[in-house]
């Protein structure tokens, strides 16, 4: 042997002719192209992986693929490392680097492997026990410690620099599992002319083909599937997909499939290619050939590293060309696993066989025992026993044992490095549960079979229970004809293998020694559960298995019981009396392994983290320095800074201009719909608190929406285009929301109006030019409209031109002074908004954000939606009793406004707050109560709801819904802060600036 | 002011090297919105006579010619697709041919924005942000309808069998643009159901 585990020869997956090198825990390794991490770092001799959740065991590989449990280990570095692989999914290349997880300071040495010698004190239901009190201690004590002691990887570290993805795909049948049977399946499927995508978790196709003897069409069987493979890759109407794990299935058969596309393949990697990428599968019909996941055997100290399942070891030695070891031992139930025996002998590795049945001559056991195998029938191994710290196998006991016997009579020892065990085989039935299907107990097989399915999803071979050839094939074949449409089946090949005899289940081996006291028959390895924690959990009266679950952390993790679902139940089964079926099942939950948070995120990261909306003047904005302010998904110019000031100077410069002189807003997110139609008008009498049936044609009304509830839901200006026409504005956020609100109404309670409603807030750009020079700004752009106080008064709405530019002009005012709302198509957006920057240069023009407009709307008493109003206020409440119209017979939310609780007193009412002294601003939110106490709680009767430094005024003002605010004018109340400040502040009116309103109509 | 100026909402950007597709934004369109009742005959005579072709009545198809399309997007809604330049004068003729039938006709030119993606492959550049199955034999040529794509709404229409049109309201436009250039990534190129190398 070149290493002291490879083998001279053998290994259908290694190419002894390309040396790979990587490191393991630092330690420099090489191993050959096709190797998996696992084979090669077991090829150089090393058994220890990692160290257990709990106890800190020290532990080896157990499986063979996905299934295995214990060998999690972290690979790559830095900002591209990834916790939690499964070694025997790790495929090797130069390069790469893993570490093991989960020990301190090293694998050989680790100190939470005290948590073994003390482990009677850790039982099962441990945390529930010892960490329920006192509850402050689970924060600061309990928790941080356990974080550390147990737990799997750790995260990588910076930035992701890979790329991810995600792609939809729609097919006639997807077969999961590209084994015997899923190749069968496909290929009757895609012959039938369905368009099938087939998708298999391992990078070579065939399953366990390649370890199971037999034969098909007189190939052998991982011929057959290379075969196989090869034509479905090859067919047009077939997508195969390798390195692809099924993680889920979901209703109506909606299926997510993760593509592991370049880890093995740095390569790749460097020229740009997604390292993964998450199909998102509709599938018609799904075929599922999962097959089938090996059973440990629960025998004292099952996982002692050097222990694994039998189909593992005759991996290793078939697939990689690497022993188990020098000298092992078989312990199996049943016929199949003297495939490993025979394996391991033709090898050159010494082997015995330990059988729990009483009799054991099928085929494959005369055979061994005709190679010179020797077979102990009627045995089990009672005691393994190993070097200091259990990092290696040096013997096992073998006991005389008869089913159901419970303790040890006779014992002869026997020498040897690993032991490759076999209790049977499961179906995987993680998929088929994923979304709520039956499955039923199979006395014969001793294990849960598929049964019934809500969704369109066939199970075929192993993993529905079937375990020859001949009904793998034929079942599989029958399915892909059939779900595909297609009345002919799909010829079945003849095949050979060797028969078996039926398994006998055992669930427990008795043990040496005393009871569950380093002899600890695990049953969930990667949990840390043994037998006596499941048996001591019936005892506390866990009754139910899901409690049982929970309580001892059996079957849960990213493991999802793959090895331990069953034994788990044996278990349970005969620590109650209870038939297996009557322990109930627990839960098996997505995802089938786990899979990387890059591929959720997809390309959705960074700049397309979330979809940002920008309108026609972004980039101006941006190239003046603003800042923004996220409104939804719009990005509005909160304040253009000059250098040398902060936002607040920012800010308050750019009221002054809009009140001594003239500002322009970027206003364009402001929701626009038209509305036309005979019954328009009667329609937004309806939708709106007030009247709109008597606006005249050319004129502007401001109105208050309510919903159902009467509660504010959004406002704006409506203007009548024509007779039967209006343009409505929404707020910004709102937009959407109303649209689709009017078209509810329109389309499921008053069908019968003629009305139509269409959106177009995006075709305009549109600007308010506003403050006391805004009309000579105006004035300077070439109207081809009159604008006089007398042609084009307050509230008034004219179309046009301003030079070449097609307009719409409203003479509205959400700052109190003379302005102009102008909206363009939004192509000549950027055009017009210059053209009025140039033009408004000479009068001081300068361009104002969302916040200038906040303070400029408060100082003026208007509210804003989503401020003044959380969903509970009123337009009485809010103090616009005047909007809500007296006259009209009906209108959303008029009835609301009837009951006697919105009508009734203490409603908080919407007033002005001054504070006591000018120069403090209170926070947005800070709370009036009625007496100052100590510490809370004090009784709260109001909160602010806008609060500003008014530049205008030269002091602080804000606004806030108090207890009967309106009949508490001139009464002074306390506003306790956090720290222990008290701001005091007056009520008063809304309105702190040109109370008249004279600055409207010049 | 003068000079009118006309700004295109991706005015500026162009794409990034190393493409599986070719993209371009498409802004000689002109775009009027038309709302009517399908099943009012005086409203689809009204319709045809200004136009000169008959709405489209089925669901996800569209009418015309190059010049002049029209994309079912409801029952009760159009998407008139003209050169830009013309959308004036058709709105113009349609809303006069419409008087007094119940109707509602917008210009809406500016109110998206049209990203055109061609190339073999640009099927499974547009399913990397949408979960319609655009290999079903439905989405052939003249077909449209409207899509969830990459979180937002847009709307599509296949011009030819390898070269769509995807309509996305104009404050997107960037976002929506941004999105294919990351999807459509030579290196990231994925071709459905072909011939493929066997797995190994």
């Amino acid at each position: 042997m070149s290493k002291p585990y490879r083998l001279s020869a053998g290994g259908s997956r290694i190419d002894r002719n390309r040396r790979v090198s990587f490191s393991f825990d630092g330690r420099q390794l090489t191993g050959f192209a096709g190797d998996t991490l696992a084979s090669a770092v077991s090829a150089a001799g090393q058994r220890v992986f990692g160290r257990s959740f709990k106890y800190h065991r020290p532990r080896g590989v157990v499986g063979l693929g996905a299934e295995e449990m214990n060998a999690l280990v972290g690979v790559g570095e830095g900002a591209r490392h990834e916790p939690n692989l499964r070694a025997t999914q790790v495929e090797i290349h130069d390069g790469l680097t893993a570490v093991s997880q989960n020990r301190w300071p090293s694998l050989t040495f680790d100190i939470g492997a005290v948590n073994n010698t003390f482990s009677r004190f850790i039982p099962g239901g441990f945390y529930y026990k010892t960490f329920m009190w006192p509850a402050s201690f689970w924060k600061h004590v309990y928790e941080p410690f356990i974080r550390r002691a147990a737990g799997l990887g750790k995260a990588p570290e910076g930035r992701d620099p890979d790329s991810y993805e995600q792609i939809h795909v729609h097919c006639d049948v997807l077969v999961v599992g590209a084994g015997v049977a899923g190749l069968a399946a496909a290929e009757a499927a895609a012959k039938a002319g369905a368009r099938v995508i087939i998708a298999d978790e391992n990078p070579v196709f065939g399953g366990l083909a390649d370890i199971s003897g037999g034969a098909i069409d007189g190939l052998a069987q991982a011929d057959w599937a290379l075969a196989k493979a090869r034509t479905l890759a090859s067919a047009e109407n077939v997508h195969v997909l390798n390195r692809t794990t099924v993680v889920g299935h979901w209703h109506h058969n909606f299926l997510m499939l993760f593509e592991r596309v370049a880890d093995h393949d740095p390569a790749r990697l460097r020229t740009g290619a997604p390292r993964h990428r998450l199909w998102k599968v509709r599938a018609h019909q799904v075929i599922l050939a999962t097959g089938a996941i090996e059973r440990p055997i629960a025998f004292a100290n099952n996982d002692r590293p050097g222990i694994m399942l039998a189909s593992a070891a005759r991996g290793m030695v078939e697939r990689y060309g690497v022993a188990p070891g020098a000298s092992g031992v078989l312990f199996t139930n049943n016929d199949d696993a003297y495939q490993t025996a025979l394996v391991l002998k033709a090898a050159g590795v010494a082997v015995r066989v330990v059988d729990s049945r009483a009799r054991a001559d099928g085929p494959l056991p005369a055979k061994a025992r005709e190679q010179g195998i020797p077979v102990d029938a009627g045995s089990v191994i009672s005691a393994v026993n190993t070097s200091f710290g259990g990092l290696s196998v040096t013997d096992v006991r073998i006991a005389s044992y008869r089913k159901g016997q419970g303790r040890v009579i006779k014992e002869t020892r026997a020498a040897c490095d690993f032991v490759a065990m076999s209790g049977g085989w499961n179906p995987a039935l993680h998929l088929w549960c994923h979304n709520g299907g039956k499955i039923r107990f199979d006395d014969q097989l001793q294990t849960y079979r598929p049964d019934r399915h809500a969704d369109r999803i066939t199970a075929v071979g192993a993993a529905n229970g079937s375990f020859t050839l001949a009904s793998i094939l034929e079942e599989a074949s029958a399915a892909g004809s059939r779900l595909a449409g297609s009345g002919n089946v799909h010829p079945v090949p003849a095949v050979m293998q060797a028969g078996q005899q039926p398994m006998e289940p055992i669930w427990f081996a008795p043990a040496t020694g005393k009871y569950n006291e380093g002899n600890k028959h695990f049953i969930d390895f990667q949990n840390d559960v043994t037998a006596a924690d499941l048996e001591l959990a019936q005892r506390e009266g866990y009754e139910s298995v899901e409690h049982t679950k929970r309580y001892t952390t059996f079957g849960m993790a990213t493991d999802q019981g793959k090895t331990s679902n069953l034994n788990g139940l044996g278990v349970l089964s005969e620590a109650t009396g209870k038939p297996i079926p009557e322990i109930g099942v627990t839960t098996f939950r997505p995802p089938y392994t786990p899979f990387s948070f890059g591929s959720m995120a997809g390309v959705l990261t960074k700049d397309l983290f979330l979809p940002i909306r920008r309108t026609a003047i972004f980039n101006w904005h941006t190239a003046q320095g603003a800042v923004f302010e996220p409104v939804g998904q719009w990005r509005r110019a909160y304040t253009y800074p000059r250098a040398g000031e902060d936002n607040h100077a920012a800010i308050a410069r750019e009221i002054l201009a809009v009140r001594n002189k003239v500002g322009l807003l970027d206003a364009s997110t402001l929701g626009k719909i038209e509305i036309r139609g005979p019954d328009a008008a009667e329609f937004l009498d309806r939708m709106y608190t007030n009247v709109f049936s008597t606006l005249k044609v050319g004129k502007c009304r401001y109105g208050l929406m309510m919903n159902e509830l009467g509660f504010l839901t959004d406002d704006g200006v409506t203007v009548r285009l024509a007779e039967d026409h209006f343009l409505m504005h929404t707020t910004s956020g709102g937009a959407d929301r109303i649209a689709a609100w009017l078209e509810e109404w329109l389309q499921t309670e008053w069908t019968h109006y003629r009305v139509f409603v269409t959106p177009v807030t995006e075709q305009w750009s549109q600007f308010a030019i506003a403050g006391p020079r805004a009309r000579d700004v105006l004035k300077k752009l070439a109207p081809s409209f009159d604008l006089s106080n007398e042609a084009l008064p307050h509230m008034s709405f004219v179309e046009g031109r301003l030079g070449a530019c097609p307009v719409r002009v409203f003479r509205i005012s959400f700052s109190g002074e003379l302005s102009y709302e102008v909206a363009t198509p939004s192509g000549f957006g950027l055009g017009l908004w210059k053209a009025i920057i140039e033009a408004g240069a000479e009068f001081g023009l300068e361009p104002y954000g969302t916040e200038a407009l906040h303070v400029l709307r408060a100082e003026k008493g208007y509210i804003v939606v989503g401020d003044e109003t959380d969903g509970t206020t009123t337009p009485v409440d809010v103090g616009l009793d005047g909007l809500v119209s007296k006259k009209k017979a009906d209108f959303i939310g008029k009835r609301s406004l009837e009951q006697s609780y919105l009508k009734g007193p203490n409603r908080k009412q919407l007033v002005g707050l001054l504070t006591e002294d000018p120069g403090e601003v209170l926070p947005d939110g800070a709370y009036a109560v009625r007496q100052v106490k100590d510490k809370p709680p004090m009784e709260m009767i109001g909160q602010v709801t806008s609060s500003y430094r008014s530049p205008t005024l030269g002091r602080s003002i804000a606004m806030a819904l108090i207890e009967n605010g309106r009949a508490r004018m001139g009464e002074t109340l306390s506003f306790p802060l956090p720290g222990g400040k008290v701001v005091r502040a007056t009520i008063t009116d809304t309105v702190f600036y040109d109370k008249e309103g004279a600055k409207l109509n010049v | 002011m003068s000079e009118l100026s006309h700004e295109s909402p991706l005015a500026g950007v162009t794409p990034p090297p190393g493409l599986s597709v070719s993209l371009r934004e498409i802004t000689d369109r002109g775009m009027i919105d038309l709302r009517g009742h399908g099943s009012d005959q005086a409203f689809l005579s009204a319709v045809k006579g200004a136009l000169g072709l008959d709405l489209p009545l089925r669901p996800r198809t569209s009418a015309g010619s190059d010049d002049l399309r029209v994309l079912w997007l409801s029952m009760d809604q159009w998407l008139i697709l003209c050169p830009r330049t013309k959308a004036a004068e058709i709105l113009a003729a349609l809303r006069s041919a419409l008087t007094g039938v119940h109707s509602l006709a917008v210009d809406v030119s500016d109110m998206r924005a049209v990203i055109r993606i061609e190339g073999g492959g640009c099927r499974e550049v547009l399913m990397k942000g949408t979960s319609l199955d655009l290999l079903d034999a439905e989405y052939r040529p003249g077909c449209c309808r409207r899509m969830r794509f990459a979180e937002i709404a847009a709307l599509l229409s296949v011009v030819e069998d390898n070269v769509f049109d995807v309509y996305v309201f104009r404050s997107y436009a960037r976002y929506a643009w941004d999105f294919v250039c990351a999807t459509a990534r030579e290196p990231a190129r994925v071709r459905l159901f072909g011939a493929q190398d066997a797995p190994a």
